[in-house]
């Protein structure tokens, strides 16, 4: 019983905890590879440039709820653009291009910002101090309210894709962005609009994770991985199962930390990786023949 | 095929523009020092603050004429903290920028890694802050110095205190790369050498984000005391991690040497309160050496100085030895630099040892009290520096193997 | 019908064979040649890969270091034959080469993309935490190489006439390849892969098989490296590092062969030394590397359209 309390269900906490915030993170992504059919290298610079504009509107306002609000707009309106000027030339093109030119897109971010900002490590101090007792240890405010407010948002979304109007459509155009155009939606901007709105839930998601993981440039490529790995399990281009396959793996990671050296778990989550690539490459929800 | 040579011109011209082919001009008589470390990411602090030492050292010695009628000039590399980087900018400075001393690193496995470089190239090389245990072992050569009290050293010193004065089961978590491993290491002979007990051993790996995964296994085996071997930005994520799990609170808390910069401390002061760390040089010690340095350096940077000023004291005893032996020749400054005592350093007066070419160093526990390292205990140099080992295995018959009381 | 060898190719060769006798080469540009003529040259494996067949890796630098931890491991342990090294990097890269291209060569499109990324993620994960291969630190201070006993690989002039050595034999394979009847059956593969399945081509197997020359090619390049390091790190094998031959592969001219070369050690070159001045660069090189994709996906010396056959060797 002390191990349940004391070792494993903290655990399963933190699996919870990091998995909310990987789902809006992995979900812009999937949505970014359904609608557009760019799979985003740069979707992890996103993530960390949240962070920054984090650090950049609390240095000002000394607000994070107001940095909340703030960066998820800067980096979206900074994603539009992007996607304007260098992503949607290459929509026509081989979805490989695309790889290589976000890879392209993420060099430039990283560095930009390393550039702007220094490569030390920077710290954002949690907006909730203090800690609960639960479970037989003190768990950390901040982290609850993480959850809470990550697990808000995914909700907030699934009710926009849904029961809007525009959600609606937005879902209508990953199955199929020609019959969309048939019926007179300007898809351009339909384009643009989505490409943006997955920059604005990976820069939260940066924002969110910042005060625990601290702000640093190389903080998107750690993250972009595991992404990538959220979005093959939950099926490339299936919103609900980008965010079930977030929790699956952020559990799971937090799990396998019990059995084996932290340091190893990365080579299981691969593994499964590698292993529903071979066996079903549609991953738990996706459409057939987007891989296969 | 004209393309081809189109194409190679415009490549070429691009890396003559960016100052590839450019050979600088020299002024006469100069002599070039290396500086090496890490300049940015985890260790960057160390590595920024060994840089204003050697500018230091190196002014004061060209304002007095400079080395043998040489001004000295200092090339800065950064090794990224890895050893890849490390020897590629070792050997650059040994082979193309001509140095006749090489400072550096800070992190533990790039300073081995260019040791056998400088062993390579026989280049006087002076170790600052890197603590494995190996570099005054199996990796010595006769070129190495170092003034920095290693993991044998540290361990040595912390252990009786902690054992007599904090709490007789520790749980060792440490960095887990060269240092980290190393100060566990011994850390945990010498506490089980005194009869405590070591009651759990975790190692998280460089630059880890979120210790958390750690904890719960840190609370179930109750320990007295937490023995912390990190360094840099790690420190200060666990320090804010374990104050935000209560683990602050509820254990007794140690650490090494070069666990947090002073400067670092007024961030987390609170996570911090009652951690005893060890050190070489605290700018709150009232010892009047102490006092002296850090008044010079608080002038001349505007902050004050810490452990760093070890690279401060490896400038000068080289300058000194390159005077005695009256040649830049690495063997003969080698020679000269064995067994030499110097005045002036940041401490006073240090003295290395023959043997292994270490400073036998004086060290200090700390308690930190409201954000400030408080002097507690004293550590006499000769206590703790232990015997010469050259070539020998420092870690032969060790075991991480967890021995249960009760 | 072009030749293996070219006259032009052999006049850069004895060029490049000259090149240590330059006053100008100091030791520590020597050793930057080497560099960049081995990246150079595993950009052009690549290339076989990228170019001619189609498939973008993104884990080729798990090829590299597989190569280079080979030899490190040999090395080691007083094995100093660079014949012997040579010969268990290829067993060791071939073993992992076969499981990985037959894996991600089974479906079309991103999926290869994908698993060799993820597969060489497996391989850097594993040697970074392995204690055994020293964990993060990687393999250090490995003793000199020998062809024979006696005959140390020891000077830079001399490793730098053996990666001389490797980029000719890896050059000449890569253009037999090319020019045979097996290399234009891949490039009918990366024109239309179907219509080369239509034609009664075994597809599977002629994919796997250029992803096993070049990934040989590759860790035979990364089994030299330790020769000129004496190291061998994990850094080696991760994947931005394969970005990186992937960047190389793009600026050179992809599908070209001597492009990539080009590409390669100017990426080197750039990275190494122009690090000691600047730091900005990265951003240069990504901002290339989109305008190429954008406005010349044919890289500097490409050719005219990547999609289209290619012609006789220029």
């Amino acid at each position: 019983m002390d191990y349940l309390t004391a070792v494993l269900l903290p655990q399963l906490l933190h699996g919870l905890v990091f998995g909310a915030a990987l789902g809006l993170l992995s979900l812009g992504l999937t949505v970014v590879f359904g609608l557009l059919g760019v799979m985003n290298f740069a979707h992890g610079e996103l993530f960390m440039m949240g962070a920054y504009a984090g650090i950049v509107v609390i240095a000002l306002t000394h607000s994070f709820w107001v940095a909340m609000v703030a960066a998820p707009l800067m980096v979206g309106v900074l994603a539009a653009i992007t996607e304007v000027a260098t992503i949607r030339p290459i929509y026509r093109r081989e979805p490989l291009y695309g790889l290589i030119l976000t890879f392209g897109l993420a060099l430039v971010f990283r560095e930009g910002i390393r550039q702007i900002f220094g490569g030390d490590m920077r710290r954002i101090l949690a907006p909730l101090p203090g800690s609960t007792p639960l479970l037989g240890m003190t768990y950390p405010n901040y982290r609850l309210f993480l959850l809470a407010i990550s697990s808000a948002i995914l909700l907030a979304i699934w009710l926009f894709f849904t029961k809007t109007r525009a959600g609606i459509l937005v879902r209508a155009a990953v199955q199929d962005a020609e019959m969309l155009d048939g019926l007179g939606v300007n898809v351009s901007r339909l384009f643009t609009w989505t490409f943006a709105g997955a920059a604005a839930l990976a820069s939260l998601a940066g924002l969110l994770l910042a005060p625990v993981y601290t702000v640093y440039p190389q903080m998107g490529v750690e993250m972009i991985l595991l992404a990538f790995i959220v979005v093959i399990l939950g099926g490339m281009g299936s919103m609900g199962g980008s965010v079930v396959a977030a929790f699956i793996i952020g559990i799971a990671q937090s799990i396998f930390t019990l059995w084996m050296n932290p340091q190893r778990v990365a080579i299981a989550i691969f593994g499964i990786m590698i292993v529903v690539l071979i066996a079903r490459p549609r991953g738990l929800f996706g459409r057939e023949g987007v891989l296969e | 095929m004209k393309r081809v040579l189109g194409v190679s011109l415009i490549l070429a011209l691009v890396l003559v523009a960016t100052g590839v082919v450019v050979v600088p001009a020299q002024a006469p008589k100069v002599v070039k020092i290396g500086d090496i470390g890490s300049k940015v990411g985890v260790f960057e602090g160390y590595g920024k603050y060994q840089s204003m030492m050697i500018q230091m050292a190196v002014e004061e010695l060209n304002a007095k004429g400079g080395v043998l009628g040489h001004k000295i000039e200092v090339v800065v590399e950064d090794d990224e903290t890895k050893p890849a980087p490390a020897v590629r900018k070792t050997e650059k400075l040994i082979l193309q920028d001509d140095v006749k001393l090489v400072v550096g690193a800070v992190s533990s496995g790039a300073t081995m890694a260019i040791m056998d470089v400088t062993k390579k190239h026989k280049t006087i090389h002076w170790n600052a802050v890197s603590c494995a245990e190996f570099m005054r072992t199996t990796k010595f050569h006769k070129y190495y110095f170092s003034n920095q009290p290693d993991s044998r050293m540290q361990a040595n010193g912390l252990a009786k205190y902690i054992y007599d004065k904090m709490g007789k089961k520790v749980y060792i978590f440490y960095t887990d790369y060269a240092m980290g491993q190393s100060d566990g290491r011994q850390f945990k002979t010498a506490l089980e050498q005194l009869g405590g007990e070591v009651v759990g051993v975790a190692g998280a790996p460089l630059d880890t984000k979120d210790f958390s995964p750690w904890f719960g296994a840190i609370n179930q085996s109750n320990p007295d005391v937490l023995f912390l071997a990190f360094a840099g930005t790690d420190s200060l994520r666990l320090m804010t991690q374990l104050h935000s799990f209560g683990m602050t609170k509820k254990y007794k808390l140690a650490g090494i040497d070069c666990f947090l910069l002073q400067q670092d401390l007024a961030a987390i002061a609170e996570p911090m309160e009652g951690f005893v760390q060890l050190a070489h040089y605290s700018p709150y010690n009232p010892d009047a050496n102490m006092q002296a340095f850090n008044a010079k350096f608080k002038k001349k940077f505007g902050v004050d100085g810490n452990i760093m000023a070890g690279a401060y004291d490896g400038v000068l005893f080289w300058a000194a030895a390159v005077e005695k032996a009256k040649s830049f020749d690495s063997d003969k400054v080698s020679e000269a630099l064995e067994g030499m005592c110097m005045e002036g350093t940041h401490i006073g007066r240090q003295c290395i040892r023959k043997e292994d070419h270490q400073v036998i160093m004086d060290m200090h526990l700390y308690r930190v009290e409201k954000g400030k390292n408080v002097p507690i205990v004293t550590l006499s140099g000769k206590d703790t520096i232990g015997e010469p080992m050259v070539g020998k295995d420092p870690i032969a018959g060790f075991s991480w193997e967890i021995k249960k009381k009760n | 019908m072009s030749r293996v060898f070219g006259w032009r190719a052999a006049v850069v060769f004895a060029a490049l064979a000259l090149l240590p006798l330059s006053p100008f080469m100091s030791r520590y540009y020597l050793l930057l040649a080497f560099d960049a003529l081995l990246f150079g040259a595993i950009a052009m494996s690549l290339d076989l890969l990228m170019g001619y067949t189609g498939l973008v890796s993104f884990g080729h630098a798990a090829f590299y270091g597989l190569g280079a931890y080979a030899t490190a491991v040999l090395l080691e342990r007083g094995v100093l034959s660079l014949w012997l090294c040579l010969a268990f990097a290829v067993v060791v890269v071939g073993i992992y080469a076969l499981v990985v291209s037959y894996f991600s060569t089974a479906r079309r499109g991103i999926y290869f993309a994908l698993l060799t990324l993820i597969f060489a993620e497996v391989v850097y994960t594993f040697f970074r935490y392995t204690q055994a291969f020293g964990g993060s630190d990687g393999i250090q201070g490995l003793p000199d190489a020998q062809l024979w006993p006696g005959a140390s690989i020891d000077t830079p002039v001399k490793k730098y006439y053996l990666v001389l050595g490797y980029l000719l034999i890896a050059y000449a394979i890569c253009r037999v390849v090319v020019s045979s009847h097996f290399g234009r059956v891949l490039v009918a593969i990366r024109e239309n892969e179907d219509r080369a399945r239509f034609l009664g081509y075994d597809v599977q197997r002629y994919k796997m098989a250029a992803c096993m020359i070049s990934a040989l090619l590759t860790g035979l390049g990364g089994a030299i490296y330790p020769v000129r390091s004496a190291f061998a790190t994990p850094d080696l094998m991760v994947w931005t590092e394969s970005g990186e031959f992937i960047i190389s592969v793009m600026i050179g001219g992809i599908g070209t062969l001597v492009g990539p070369i080009i590409g390669g050690a100017f990426f080197t070159i750039l990275r190494d030394k122009v690090s000691s001045y600047v730091d900005w660069y990265f951003i240069v090189i990504g901002a290339v590397l989109v305008l190429i994709v954008l406005f010349m996906p044919r890289g500097l010396l490409g050719l005219r359209g990547w999609r289209r056959p290619r012609r006789a060797a220029a």
